[in-house]
């Protein structure tokens, strides 16, 4: 009995011995050297689908694929919003003057992660496989409906047809954002299979990135990445050898698990943690950093940005005035500070203010914005909204030191926003008949009660969530009846794409103009995209209900323009005139992302005085981050 | 004859329940506000950067209703889903991880959930009716208001709080567990079920904590009457010792609704504990199922919702069939 007792113990002492051994930062608990591994929180917490790693299908995409496994033809370099040739040698040769046959180039040398030579086989079978099986796969339809027909030159040349002229060959067939599209496969693991590959799980994949997957938990929780020894003949088209040997993607719990590990040093990069949690941890562990030393600390670089998307169609949200009376009588600098504790940065403009859309499109429109009037000649742009957001939060005792002046305010907290002014709200809400009612509130111009159905995410994006209920008091103060409804990411799908179930939804999906290519995002404003204001059918992507035939015409004429020309890039402008003139959507921010990053082990992570790449683990950037932070020794 | 009749009842009782169950279950998903083509095709549409045409996503459209069994009318759907379950017990394919079978899926998280959960339940029960039956029994004593303290002490505090308070104890403040843990993948060997164990303490911990409160207490309320039933006070005129009267008198005859409520407890294991699974990271069919329900993931739904309903007629079944052994009274009538 004594020997069976002493034979349980040993693994139960085992498993503390190994725990100490972790809580002391020597190993890490997949038993990776800490300072050779960078650890990050993943995005989706667990994968319920870890195993699923073939990119034909759904598969387990936030476990670092596009960020360390995979390689695109062209990548994003998200520090200046311009393409680079990764798989590609150089930049696609276009063929023909309607811009539907180019040439591809891809470079030599280039081994998948088992050492097999990637070349154009691959991309002709990942082609075949794509068309073979398109009523099967679920991931291809971007490849197949884009993609008409392609022909093998060589083993390093390919020509590609398209269906219809493109002029953003390289976003499309690359990176625009975040991530590919459709990815290739290797050839000499999925032709074997013949019609099974439809079902193949394809785990551990194989991959074209400088990391290969070392193990992953297959209940979802962690993926372990390891450096390839032939890095230098990855995808990646990289000369020095990164120094991070391990990517660890881990999934820390909830958030009061995840701020408790971060103090404890357990992994170097956070994703979406709360401002509070993030103030608490910093204030535990110095080594805890924000994106931004001052105000409003976190990173605002997202392609997106977050508005109140309207059913232009349905009445009485059909009538400018009332969208703009929405827009006045919404106090943007309350919402902010009330839901984000200030830390955004407003924009009026039907997209996100960057440093890469900023000189494309804000800058140029700054003035028109300053000069704009609506209705009986009002001017409704507070170009004084920063400096006033300064003014409150100096006032409610935010450290002056923390707070942005001169120049750096424009810059951390946007060019303006619309001024807060219910009066003026009130008198264009009167100018269309609808006056307050007995009870306070705005009545429809029939007289009868106006409920207003504004529809915002529930828990899954508490950021949204509170943004949407500070939204609803603040048009409630103003005499509006709205019933806010916080919905499951499900539903607030579903809303998004049926009309009749949508009338004010806070969204995102229409705003993410991310360069001089605003086609992008915009080119699903078009006639085709429009469903009666009471269909229950399926919407496709004109999430933002836009029937303006202005905007039809120059998304139409712009689809033969080659992309960054300044007709183009004017044409892009013209539609956020229209869109901004007419408030067909309310746009409020740049998405905020809160990316905390903790210096123990690892140094030289993108900030806002350091940006060399988007800092989100979850874009294909990401391996910027992953060969340029340095080990800080420990 | 009477017992084939008994038995004969509840089984067709049984199957009745399984039949309204299953078919309520294929109803409800379609019932909710999410569509789960929808769904995927946002996905999809974010991971090409918006730049899917219109022709693309009707093409994905159609495709995705044909590959989830979503064309035909609802009654067509219907027949088809009882005739999968009832004859080869095929959930089809999760929506949102397609092609990966559901029963692949919950067969991963089934283990996890029901090592944890049975484990902690049983634990949390003995201790709780042995906690309570002492309380009970010697009600009248100081030390047996100790004991029921512990008990009104732990059966009011929300699961989460507890949960969040021992982890800031036991892996924070004291860090003997991980915040955490991290289970061990690949071949099993005695150092990884060893880390298994020890990283299911704390959750095991926490879940016998807020379930042996309850146990306490009514534990605790039966042994209280039951003591002061006549046959009891019979007994002690007997002479009969504190521990036979305790064991054998009392805690037989309180036992009988703690049995049924073990029962259906077990019953419910099979929904997974999803709020132990979050705050302890811990693998289980509850995460699986929250999922498939934000997603509208029909399939994964119905598999982990039939497998519930079937573990809880089930233990109404067993209890049916158990009680005559457990109580003459019953098996005389």
């Amino acid at each position: 009995m004594a020997r069976h007792g002493r034979t349980w113990m040993l693994p139960i002492m085992g498993a503390l011995m190994t725990t100490t051994v972790f809580a002391q930062g020597a190993m890490t608990d997949v038993g990776t050297p800490r300072s050779e591994t960078m650890i990050v929180q993943t995005f989706d917490g667990r994968s319920s689908n870890p195993s699923a790693q073939n990119p034909l299908n759904s598969y387990a995409i936030w476990r670092g694929f596009r960020e360390l496994g995979w390689a695109a033809l062209w990548e994003m370099d998200t520090a200046t919003g311009e393409s680079y040739p990764e798989l590609a040698d150089g930049f696609p040769e276009v063929l023909n003057d309607e811009h539907t046959k180019f040439r591809v180039k891809i470079r030599e040398g280039i081994k998948w992660s088992d050492g097999e030579d990637f070349n154009v086989d691959d991309i002709i079978f990942t082609f075949d496989t794509a068309f073979k099986y398109r009523d099967k796969l679920t991931n291809v339809s971007a490849i197949t409906r884009l993609v008409d027909s392609y022909e093998k030159i060589d083993d390093h040349t390919f020509e590609v047809t398209t269906a219809t002229p493109v002029y953003d060959f390289v976003t499309r067939m690359g990176v625009y954002t975040w991530g590919m599209p459709f990815n290739w496969v290797p050839q000499h693991v999925f032709e074997p299979l013949g019609d099974e590959v439809v079902t193949f799980q394809n785990a551990p994949a194989v991959t074209l990135g400088a990391y290969k997957i070392k193990e992953f938990d297959p209940n979802g929780f962690w993926q372990l990445w390891e450096l390839r020894e032939d890095w230098d003949e990855s995808g990646w088209n990289i000369d020095e050898e990164p120094a991070v040997k391990y990517v660890y993607y881990k999934d820390f719990g909830t958030e009061e698990t995840r701020a408790l590990a971060f103090v404890q040093n357990q992994y170097d990069v956070d994703t979406f943690m709360s401002p509070d949690s993030i103030e608490a941890a910093k204030a535990r562990n110095p080594n805890i950093e924000t994106f931004s030393a001052t105000f409003p600390y976190h990173d605002m670089n997202d392609a997106c940005s977050y508005g109140i998307y309207i059913n232009n169609q349905k009445a009485p949200y059909d009538m400018p005035e009332v969208r703009w009376a929405l827009a006045l009588a919404l106090d943007l600098e309350q919402v902010g500070i009330s839901a984000m504790s200030g830390q955004f940065k407003a924009s009026p403009l039907p997209l996100a203010d960057t440093p890469i859309t900023n000189p494309l499109y804000v800058e140029p429109l700054e003035s028109w914005l300053e000069e704009l009037t609506i209705g009986d000649g009002y001017k409704p742009f507070n170009t004084d909204f920063g400096a006033d957001l300064v003014e409150t939060l100096a006032a409610q005792g935010v450290d002056q030191a923390q707070l942005p002046s001169g120049d750096a305010v424009e810059a951390g907290f946007g060019i303006g926003w619309w001024k807060h002014d219910p009066e003026q709200a009130a008198k264009m809400l009167e100018s269309v008949g609808m006056a307050k009612g007995a009870d306070g509130f705005f009545t429809m111009p029939d007289g009868s009660p106006w409920v207003l159905e504004f529809v915002i995410p529930g828990d899954w994006n508490k950021v949204l969530q509170r943004v949407g209920f500070s939204i609803a008091d603040s048009w409630r103060q103003a005499g509006f009846n709205v019933n806010a409804r916080q919905v499951d990411n499900g539903e607030f799908g579903t809303v998004q794409t049926t009309n009749a179930r949508m009338e004010l939804q806070i969204n995102w999906s229409n705003s993410c103009t991310y360069n001089a290519n605003w086609q992008n995002s915009w080119r699903n404003f078009r006639a085709d995209n429009v469903l009666p204001a009471d269909s229950n059918d399926a919407l496709v992507q004109n999430y933002a209900r836009i029937v303006d035939e202005r905007i039809f015409d120059i998304v139409s004429e712009s689809a033969s323009l080659e992309i960054g020309t300044e007709e183009f890039v004017e044409n892009g402008r013209q539609i956020a005139k229209y869109l901004t003139e007419d408030m067909q959507m309310i746009n409020l921010m740049n998405i905020p992302t809160t990316i905390p990053t903790n210096s123990t082990y690892w140094t030289n992570f993108p900030k806002q005085d350091n940006f060399y790449a988007a800092p989100y683990t979850w874009w294909s950037s990401f391996k910027k981050t992953v060969t340029n932070v340095e080990p800080t020794g420990q | 004859m009477g017992a084939l009749v008994y038995i004969a009842k509840r089984f067709g009782l049984y199957l009745a329940v399984l039949f309204i169950g299953l078919s309520i279950t294929f109803l409800l998903p379609r019932l909710m506000p999410i569509n789960p083509v929808d769904g995927y095709i946002g996905q999809i549409q974010s991971r090409a950067n918006g730049a899917l045409s219109a022709e693309a996503i009707a093409e994905l459209r159609e495709n995705l209703e044909n590959l989830y069994g979503l064309k035909g009318n609802l009654f067509t759907q219907y027949v088809d889903y009882m005739k999968r379950i009832v004859f080869s017990f095929d959930f089809g394919p999760s929506f949102t991880y397609f092609p990966q079978p559901v029963s692949q899926m919950l067969m991963a998280a089934l283990p996890w959930t029901l090592s944890l959960l049975l484990t902690a339940t049983v634990i949390a029960w003995t201790l709780g009716n042995l906690v309570g039956l002492v309380a009970g029994y010697f009600h009248k004593k100081k030390a047996a208001s100790i004991l029921e303290f512990v008990g009104i002490l732990l059966y009011p505090i929300p699961y989460y709080i507890l949960a969040v308070t021992v982890l800031l104890l036991l892996a924070y403040v004291f860090p003997v567990f991980p915040l955490s843990a991290t289970f061990p993948v690949g071949q099993m060997s005695w150092e990884k079920v060893g880390m298994i164990i020890y990283n299911s303490l704390l959750p095991g911990i926490t879940l016998v904590l807020a379930g042996f409160g309850w146990n306490i207490l009514s534990m605790k309320a039966l042994a209280v009457a039951t003591t002061e039933e006549p046959y009891v006070i019979y007994a002690r005129l007997k002479g009969a010792s504190n521990w036979t009267r305790m064991t054998r008198y009392v805690f037989r005859n309180a036992l009988l609704p703690q049995v049924t409520a073990l029962a259906l407890s077990l019953g419910m294991v099979f929904n997974g504990a999803l709020l132990t699974e979050m705050i302890f990271s811990y693998p289980g069919i509850g995460l699986v199922m929250r999922a498939a329900a934000t997603g509208g993931d029909y399939n994964v739904l119905y598999g982990a919702i039939t497998i519930s309903i079937i573990a809880v007629a089930t233990a109404g079944l067993v209890i049916d069939l158990l009680y005559p052994l457990l109580d003459p009274r019953i098996r005389h009538k």
